[in-house]
């Protein structure tokens, strides 16, 4: 009789013990979850800031930014007149900055779907340096300045565009 | 007395396991508290606004003062200091015109766009000089402050985008 009783409170015991273990593991499952989704989520949010960072870096590249030409340390400041000439000898920076896809689409003031070239140049709305339909693409605001002759004097003229690139 | 004696061994283990299940979800709200307060840290910081305010600033506009066209940061000064273009137009009027057609084209808002609405703020030592609006506001929003002085006078350039 008291064999079958401790025999009980074993059994008792060992349920009790798989109970708050299955509690516990629960618990945990439910702690993992959350975090993994956070972790997709921050990952995310990274590859999105590294992707926006690195069109910020190559917009303020030698070969783009500003520098002092248009007067003072400009910020996502791109010299168009500058990326015209980068445009005819983009053959020379294959793989230097690793991406697939660059591009400055002008977005305001508002002007015709075309694509730069020498002769359109500046009344065109696009200038593609380099072009592929691999990996996906980011983009982020830059001011697109050039020098303009206005009544005889050179002036600066910003206009607002967004520097697309493409990496795998 | 045995009857009594289980009873109270029943209560103990009862209480017991309240216990653990009340730890646990103090652990569990504390870890939840602590995951919410980083994600509105990650909604208010944005690289892209941040960008976009830095390249709107340098735009060229077509006010003119005698030497050059300025640009939306020298009519956010004009304006704040009351002075007219050289062609009459009031230079608030211009800055104001101005930027809502940049944010329109910049900032596309809609039902079927990510982007449900905006607010750009300009303020000149605490008191507003351009509110733009459009759209409505949703609680998970991008947003950046971009203070900067000349003159005496303290500018604040605040600019929230609201997504779905």
């Amino acid at each position: 009789m008291k064999t079958k009783k401790a025999q009980m409170k074993i059994q008792q015991m060992a349920f009790m013990l798989i109970a708050v273990t299955l509690f516990f593991v629960f618990v945990g499952l439910f702690v993992l979850v959350i975090q993994f989704s956070n972790l997709k989520e921050s990952s995310s949010v990274l590859e999105e800031k590294n992707a926006l960072l690195l069109v910020t870096k190559i917009a303020n590249s030698p070969e783009f930014s500003c520098g002092g030409a248009f007067g003072g340390g400009r910020i996502s400041c791109i010299d168009s007149d500058k990326v015209m000439i980068l445009r005819e000898n983009i053959n020379k920076y294959e793989g230097f900055w690793g991406v697939e896809n660059i591009e400055i689409r002008k977005i305001y003031p508002l002007s015709e779907y075309l694509e730069c070239t020498g002769a359109n140049y500046p009344n065109c709305s696009i200038i593609r340096l380099k072009q592929s339909n691999i990996g996906e693409e980011h983009s982020n605001f830059v001011s697109l300045c050039r020098k303009e002759s206005v009544g005889g004097n050179i002036e600066d003229k910003c206009e607002l565009a967004k520097l697309i690139i493409a990496y795998e | 007395m045995n009857k009594m004696k289980k009873n109270n061994k029943g209560q103990e283990e009862m209480v017991g396991f309240a216990l653990i299940i009340v730890v646990v979800s103090v652990i569990l709200l504390i870890f939840l508290a602590f995951s919410l307060r980083n994600g509105e840290k990650e909604s208010v910081e944005s690289y892209e606004v941040d960008s976009f305010i830095q390249s709107f600033l340098q735009y060229t506009t077509d006010c003119r003062d005698n030497l050059e066209a300025l640009s939306i940061q020298d009519a956010i000064f004009s304006c704040n200091n009351n002075e007219i273009c050289i062609d009459g137009r009031n230079s608030c009027d211009v800055l104001n015109s101005t930027l809502s057609e940049i944010l329109k084209e910049s900032w596309p808002v809609g039902a079927e766009r990510p982007v449900k609405g905006y607010d750009l703020i300009i303020n000149s030592d605490n008191k507003s000089v351009i509110d733009i609006k459009e759209g409505q506001e949703t609680a998970n929003s991008k947003g950046s402050i971009q203070p900067f002085s000349r003159g005496g006078s303290q500018i604040d350039i605040i600019f929230t985008a609201y997504y779905e």
